[in-house]
């Protein structure tokens, strides 16, 4: 068979595949548009908080005059009791619960040091931040200011008891994705996820199609593997190619995500890792026996995937064999390089070992989409 | 009528034990995804961090505050190099998760009380990690700050108590309430739960009848009559599955591990039960768009594989924007760990939550096209 008989043959198969056009297409262009949604309006806006202030004195007032001008908190109740501010929590209300204890100005000039008692929801991790965020900020500020001035009053001036209080300062500094965005964090890892995802379910309806139907397997008859191989990679390479300038070019734009990896380093890898992973799809579906089987399996995997990647949970706290499973998959050295590349501006060399691993799976699995057809080829003849 | 109920059942009972496929999507596949995500995160708190120090002081000072960082549970000093630029090339590498500088004369400028600085550069393109790391180094920081100022003071001629309270005169303490573990296994883990369960149930269903639809048995299958009560029976064994596993993963997380459940699991379990039967009916609504088995499992994809990060768990819902809160209520799954949520850490008033549950009843709306659309294609 000439080879641009097999081209033609995938490519009418391919694009009169509703399915196949739903993933590769409409699905790409949805998903895209639903991810980022949950976290496209940026800022976690100020959390509604309960003052429980069993002291009433000038110093208790201004402390929840300072909690609430930060930005991360509001207070919109005053309780007289813990009880009713806990009521308020389960009736979702509020968030969290800041008390100031009964004496508590008397006990701050006797030097007894008392405690304030702040409460968060920890049912949602980052509400539980922000609360906790503001609350410290507010209660350190007090306390140096309180500290301040009783090293005033024993003489000491202002200058040097501002800068007593403490020996040494901690600054800290975000080094990438600087105002700790959703959208930056989860986006760069879950499109490389959704570009896996799509090109496996695309290429496994795609060969699935072929070993349940035998008009499929007819007219690929005597066609050989490597005309199959290079007319799939074309065809997804092409689509994929654009999905990929699309998602890395047009979307981080739309959504200003940090794009800071040099265009040549972004596309060299991004090409590997659609050669890989189209390697991949072709295999696996030489594996599945009808159209409907790709979906769900790579369905399901997505959940175990993008938790054992490292960039949500870290690698560190992963037993090693799901880790060691987890690089089987082209997608696990894919988003490591990309996110290190384009988000941290990491130079071509030290993302070596993603690209090395990519390699590694590419020749694998390029032995295995050959084995696999030669595989189904074998069985079919009598 | 019954009787057809009871014959439909049986007919799809005997259909998921001979086909390894179906019966894998009932029993080992959620099992074995199920585990696959406890196992991930069981360890529940993230130690040993690794990362990366420049000590350009190299005094007693800055040595101790070091060996109080690398002390610390959460973190782990993996590298000591000598340039900022060698740190930042491991932090670039992922290597390290943080650099921690000392800067020079640092020793010399807290003797001058010149309050120098010691600088932490976070990788917080990973924000989990960056928000441990951040709490932790702070802590030590704070920590080893504190002991140099209560020497310094002790040195004063001040007595040990008082050096003590003057360090810090208002002392915050931090309640979590209700996730009181402070584990981000409890955290994650009673959301990833129902949200892989919901993907099970819609391709399950769509599975069912995409099958039978593809083999062409559909007439013969539901006749002319009875095809409500065929299509309930048929759904079912697969109801019944579902509910088992997620009531044996509540169990298993509020049971084996130990966690407290505060309030009604009875409440949970029935919205859990409206939550999968919802998602069965909206697998069919997927399903009679057109009646194509791959096409539907497409769209069932579409709808379920997004939904975790809709559920306000890992960002929350009063900072989502207009879509995305739209996006969330047309999700059984958003309704249903609102529920869980509520009741497991809360003890929830059930009054409070009834509307949760009518919520998750409505759902079941869905059923009267599906039924409609089934109706009118069996009999044309």
């Amino acid at each position: 068979m000439k080879f641009l008989d097999v081209f033609a043959l995938e490519l009418k198969a391919i694009f009169t595949d509703v399915a196949i056009v739903l993933t590769i297409i409409g699905g790409v262009i949805l998903y895209g548009f639903l991810y980022p949604q949950p976290y496209a309006k940026e800022s976690v806006s100020a959390l509604s908080v309960s003052m429980v202030d069993l002291d009433k004195s000038e110093l208790s007032r201004e402390i929840s005059f300072n909690l609430n001008a930060t930005p991360q908190v509001e207070l919109v109740r005053n309780d007289m009791s813990l009880k009713d501010a806990q009521d308020a929590l389960v009736r979702g209300e509020i968030k969290a619960i800041v008390v100031i204890p009964a004496h508590f100005s008397r006990d701050v000039i006797l030097g007894v040091t008392p405690t304030i008692a702040v409460g968060a929801d920890s049912s949602y991790f980052l509400i539980y931040g922000a609360v906790l965020e503001g609350a410290m900020k507010s209660v350190l500020t007090q306390s140096a200011k309180i500290k301040i001035a009783s090293l005033l009053k024993s003489q000491t001036p202002l200058s040097e008891a501002k800068l007593a209080y403490t020996p040494y300062t901690l600054e800290s500094i975000n080094l990438f994705n600087k105002d700790n965005s959703y959208t930056q964090y989860v986006i760069p890892a879950v499109f490389v996820l959704i570009l896996h995802q799509t090109m496996l379910i695309g290429l496994g309806i795609l060969g699935g199609g072929v070993n349940e139907s035998p008009k499929r397997r007819q007219e690929l008859q005597n066609a050989a593997s490597y005309q199959i191989i290079v007319s799939r990679l074309i065809i997804f390479g092409s689509i994929f190619f654009v999905h990929m300038l699309f998602y890395f070019g047009f979307t981080f734009e739309t959504f200003s995500i940090t794009h800071i990896g040099s265009i040549y380093n972004i596309l060299s890898f991004g090409v590997l890792f659609i050669f890989t992973t189209l390697m991949f799809g072709i295999f696996l579906g030489t594996l599945f026996s009808t159209r409907e089987i790709a979906t769900p399996v790579v369905l399901f995997s997505s959940m175990p995937l993008i938790f054992s990647i490292g960039f949500i949970w870290p690698l560190e706290a992963i037993p090693a064999f799901i880790q060691e499973l987890s690089y089987l998959v082209p997608v696990t050295p894919a988003i490591q390089g990309f996110l290190r590349l384009n988000q941290m501006g990491a130079s071509f060399d030290t993302i070596l070992d993603s690209y090395m691993l990519l390699s590694i799976q590419a020749a694998f699995y390029t032995l295995l989409a050959f084995g696999g057809l030669w595989f189904r080829k074998a069985k079919r003849r009598p | 009528m019954f009787g057809v109920l009871n014959a439909a059942i049986v007919q799809e009972m005997l259909s998921i034990k001979n086909s390894l496929y179906k019966l894998l999507l009932i029993t080992l596949l959620p099992i074995l995804s199920f585990t696959f995500l406890i196992t991930i995160f069981g360890k529940g708190v993230a130690t040993e961090l690794p990362i990366v120090v420049v000590d350009k002081d190299k005094s007693e000072i800055s040595r101790q505050l070091l060996f109080n960082i690398d002390a610390s549970s959460t973190l782990k000093i993996a590298y000591r190099v000598q340039s900022t630029k060698e740190a930042l090339t491991l932090v670039k590498a992922s290597k390290a998760y943080a650099l921690v500088i000392v800067p020079k004369n640092f020793k010399r400028d807290i003797l001058l009380q010149m309050q120098p600085k010691v600088t932490a550069m976070l990788n917080t393109q990973y924000i989990l990690i960056g928000k441990i790391l951040k709490a932790a180094l702070l802590e030590s920081v704070l920590y080893s700050g504190a002991e140099v100022e209560y020497v310094k003071n002790l040195l004063h001629n001040q007595n040990a108590q008082e050096s003590k309270s003057s360090l810090t005169p208002i002392a915050l303490q931090i309640t979590p309430f209700f996730n009181t573990y402070k584990n981000y296994f409890l955290f994650l883990i009673p959301a990833i739960l129902p949200a892989i369960l919901q993907i099970f149930v819609v391709i399950a269903t769509i599975v069912s009848f995409g099958t039978l639809f593809k083999e062409g048995k559909e007439e013969e299958y539901f006749g002319n009559s009875y095809i409500k009560t065929k299509i309930i029976g048929k759904l079912l064994p697969y109801t019944l599955a579902y509910f088992i596993l997620g009531v044996a993963y509540l169990l298993y997380i509020y049971g084996t591990l130990g966690w407290i459940f505060e309030g009604s699991l009875a409440i949970t379990i029935f919205g859990m039960l409206l939550m999968i039967i919802a998602y069965q009916g909206l697998a069919l609504l997927f399903f009679v768009s057109g009646f194509d088995y791959a096409r539907s499992l497409s769209l069932g994809a579409v709808y379920t594989a997004p939904a975790f990060a809709f559920l306000g768990v890992t960002f929350p819902e009063s900072s989502m924007n207009g879509f995305a809160t739209f996006w969330r209520e047309v999700l059984p799954i958003s309704h249903y760990v609102q529920l869980q949520i509520s009741q497991a850490n809360y003890g929830g008033d059930i009054y409070l939550d009834i509307n949760k549950l009518l919520v998750l009843a409505a759902f079941s709306l869905v059923y009267i096209p599906v039924f409609m659309r089934f109706s009118k294609r069996l009999s044309s």
